[in-house]
């Protein structure tokens, strides 16, 4: 018989992460067939429908986050860069989301340019942009601003909402935000903590990706920014 | 997204769980696709493809018992049993490594990740779609063997800057370096090179190199590839080409390990590095691919009666080298053939190697009893056949050489050599059995090898000379010159004072393995006898 100390704790949690996320997987994809056949009828059900679905997809989204980070450090899932288009990915994930946003009465525009090409890691980009539309869902009003063009040489992929804006403290962490401090308070910021290492996985040359948070421009609310070189 | 007719679309959808099947067929029908078929394992995928041709396959990679996903994608391209066109969509539940090796090895058009919806569904259909409507010129001239014409389309497709322009650039590489077009290749991967290092193009202008007969900067490059990332599959395969062409036998070897490592669930390496491990005389390593290759068999289209051959033929020579506890290796071995015979419709000649192989390792784990029925029904087989393939005729003679009858095994060996006198190729593979090779090739080589490591001697490099006669050792173990020149060298190692318990023990075998070869009418028996009491003399020394 197996002892427990015998077995590598890391990649059970990982293993049932994996179970975990097909099996949330599943949920959402039934909630959204459930949603189509009997569309909610009043306010309170949209309420309910609402929370489940966004809870749902959270968690989906944190889930897909632990386990790349997992795979990252174990190096089972080096950065796969390619050329790709840059719509592709972000109509990928708003098109992953649609009914998330829809039932929460959230008009996604996307603006890119249809023949605007980089080099990425299609999955981990996807991630997390993923990640930061499923974050804006639940804070937005009712305005998602998902575009992406060329800056100084860095590709500038904008997540940006009408709603509150992210709280002081994110804005003026500085990187290598969730090191220990913030799990406490019952925030890991596990959304950024993945989005900063995404980013700065993306290398050309001597310039480094990085992400920057902002309040404001363009829609009122918060701005997420991922620059890749 | 207009563009795309629908409900013309034929599409087949293959998952374990009916659930998931139940609800992308509805996405299906909400996008006004109708012509919907589904399987829930892989076989069903496979008989469905022989009797249709789909637009699009959407199939899991988790199927369930059975073959997956990736093994399905690859029976079908094998088989032929999918054109081009049709579309294959591999679904996971997430980008596991597993999915990743098998977007390497068996390219499906796209992956998708679950959960998925409608739009998305859309969305990937809708692009694959339309570049399968640009490609379509380019597969129909593929398919009809017009190369020429391809590659006209590709290069119009490759210039003009379109969404396809990278799917055509892929494609007209591989066909350039298929056509032998290689400074067109290298061309094209340097343009696309110029603007970023892609792995694609990294490799394909490697192989290029490779092609071209500059090994030495190949195999730079490809070192560079696989250190950049460790998961790329294709780039060990052609680094393992270009160390085989270089003439590394080991460092092949290694390459193939490192892949198998890392990708455990392909058949193809494991068979490759079950050969050149076996080349290499590494019984051992051998073994464990042939293990490997005859389990991943059991779900591939790449298995053959071969692979159970082989994996007796190795073990059978672990057996006689003494590397693994006999009892469960022919335990092990018997299981493997019974369940070859139950699973592959084996020809006369098949059968008659498995019995013989059966019969060889009863025979090594001094099981008679058991061997003797089996050598007799293979004796019966080929006396119903006029034309004994040499490899039977092989198999025979170690059959009867396990079992101790050596007259037999002699008189059987002697026909063949008469049989095959003029044939060259022939007489290289009963070279094996002899104690000095017959072939000219074989005998060339043994006296090249015997050259080299007598000077090596000579220069009292010891430990190069024996590397230099292990080459040929374990491709002809019965050769006493060889194993003479190797004891020698062993000597002249304990006599210069590298007295390890390692080279002792090595020296003590060696002496062993010619006593069993050689008798008193043996042309080198003084020599046999005389660096015995060299050997007994030095390491009586080491004792003290």
């Amino acid at each position: 018989m197996t002892k427990p100390k015998d077995v590598d704790f890391s990649l059970v949690l990982a293993s049932s992460v994996h179970d975990m996320k097909n099996s949330v997987g599943m949920l959402i994809a039934s909630l959204e067939s459930y949603i189509e056949e009997f569309p909610p009828t009043n306010e309170r059900q949209v309420k309910q429908i609402n929370t489940l679905h966004y809870e749902a997809s959270r968690i989906n989204s944190e889930l897909v986050q632990l386990l790349t980070i997992y795979r990252m450090q174990n190096n089972h899932l080096p950065l796969r860069v390619d050329q790709h288009y840059v719509i592709d990915v972000l109509e990928d994930q708003l098109a992953r989301n649609h009914s998330l946003l829809e039932s929460r009465g959230v008009h996604p525009r996307l603006e890119c340019d249809d023949s605007l090409e980089w080099f990425f890691d299609a999955d981990l980009v996807g991630s997390v942009v993923q990640n930061v539309i499923v974050n804006c869902s639940r804070y937005t009003r009712a305005q998602l601003l998902v575009s992406a063009k060329v800056e100084d040489d860095f590709l500038r992929i904008v997540v940006a909402d009408d709603g509150g804006g992210y709280p002081p403290s994110m804005l003026e962490a500085p990187s290598g935000l969730v090191q220990s401090a913030e799990v406490n308070e019952g925030n890991t910021h596990l959304g950024l903590y993945f989005a900063e290492e995404i980013a700065r996985l993306h290398k050309q040359r001597n310039r480094v990706g990085y992400i920057r948070l902002e309040n404001g421009e363009p829609l009122g609310g918060g701005c997420f920014n991922l620059f890749l070189p | 997204m207009t563009d795309i007719n629908y409900s013309k679309l034929r599409i087949l959808i293959a998952d374990d769980f009916s659930n998931f099947r139940a609800t992308v067929n509805a996405m299906l029908g909400m996008l006004g696709v109708y012509q919907v078929d589904t399987a829930s394992n892989g076989a069903e995928v496979i008989d469905k493809c022989q009797r249709k041709t789909y637009d699009v396959i959407l199939c899991d990679y988790d199927l369930g018992p059975g073959k997956n996903g990736q093994q399905v994608l690859e029976e079908l391209r094998y088989r032929a049993l999918i054109p081009r066109r049709t579309l294959f969509i591999l679904v996971s539940a997430d980008a596991t490594k597993d999915v990743v090796m098998a977007a390497y090895d068996c390219e499906p058009n796209d992956y998708l990740m679950k959960p998925i919806n409608t739009q998305m569904l859309q969305h990937r259909m809708a692009r694959l779609l339309r570049q399968r409507e640009a490609l379509q010129g380019v597969y129909a001239a593929l398919e009809a063997e017009d190369s020429r014409r391809a590659m006209a389309r590709l290069i119009d497709l490759s210039l003009r800057d379109t969404r396809h322009t990278r799917a055509a650039q892929k494609m007209l590489g591989e066909l350039f370096i298929a056509e032998g077009e290689l400074n067109k290749a290298e061309r094209l991967y340097t343009k696309v090179l110029e603007v970023r290092p892609v792995d694609w193009a990294r490799l394909g202008l490697a192989r290029v190199k490779h092609l071209m007969g500059e090994l030495e900067i190949a195999g730079d490059w490809l070192e560079k590839i696989v250190r950049d990332n460790p998961l790329y599959l294709p780039a060990y395969d052609v680094l393992a080409n270009n160390w085989e062409q270089m003439g590394h036998l080991r460092q092949v070897q290694t390459t193939v390990h490192r892949s198998v490592t890392i990708s455990p669930k392909s058949i193809l390496r494991h068979k490759r590095l079950a050969q050149v491990a076996e080349r290499n005389g590494d019984y051992t390593t051998a073994l464990q691919a042939l293990r490997s290759t005859v389990r991943l068999g059991e779900l591939s289209c790449h298995a053959c009666p071969d692979d159970v051959f082989n994996f007796a033929r190795i073990a059978s020579a672990a057996l006689e080298k003494k590397l693994h506890p006999a009892e469960p290796l022919v335990q092990e071995t018997v299981a493997v053939i019974n369940s070859a015979r139950a699973r592959f419709p084996l020809s006369r000649e098949q059968r008659t190697r498995a019995d013989l192989l059966a019969a060889r390792v009863f025979a090594q784990a001094g099981k008679h009893d058991s061997a003797q029925p089996l050598v007799e029904a293979a004796e019966t087989l080929v006396r119903c056949d006029e034309h004994v393939p040499l490899e039977v005729n092989i198999e025979r003679v170690l059959t009867l050489q396990a079992l101790g009858e050596n007259e037999q095994a002699e008189t059987l060996l002697h026909e063949l050599l008469q049989k095959y006198a003029y044939d060259q190729s022939a007489l290289e593979k009963l070279d094996t059995l002899l104690a000095e090779p017959v072939s000219e090739t074989n005998r060339a080589m043994v006296a090249a090898v015997n050259r080299e490591g007598i000077e090596l001697y000579n220069q009292a490099r010891f430990e190069e000379a024996i590397a230099c006669f292990e080459k040929v050792r374990h491709i002809f173990p019965r050769h006493v010159g060889v194993q003479l020149n190797i004891v020698q060298s062993l000597i002249g190692k304990l006599r210069a004072g590298q007295k390890d318990a390692q080279t002792v023990s090595s020296t003590e075998q060696a002496l062993a393995t010619i006593g069993s070869l050689i008798e008193a009418d043996h042309s080198q028996y003084a020599r046999f006898q005389r660096l015995q009491e060299m050997a007994t003399s030095s390491m009586a020394l080491t004792g003290q």
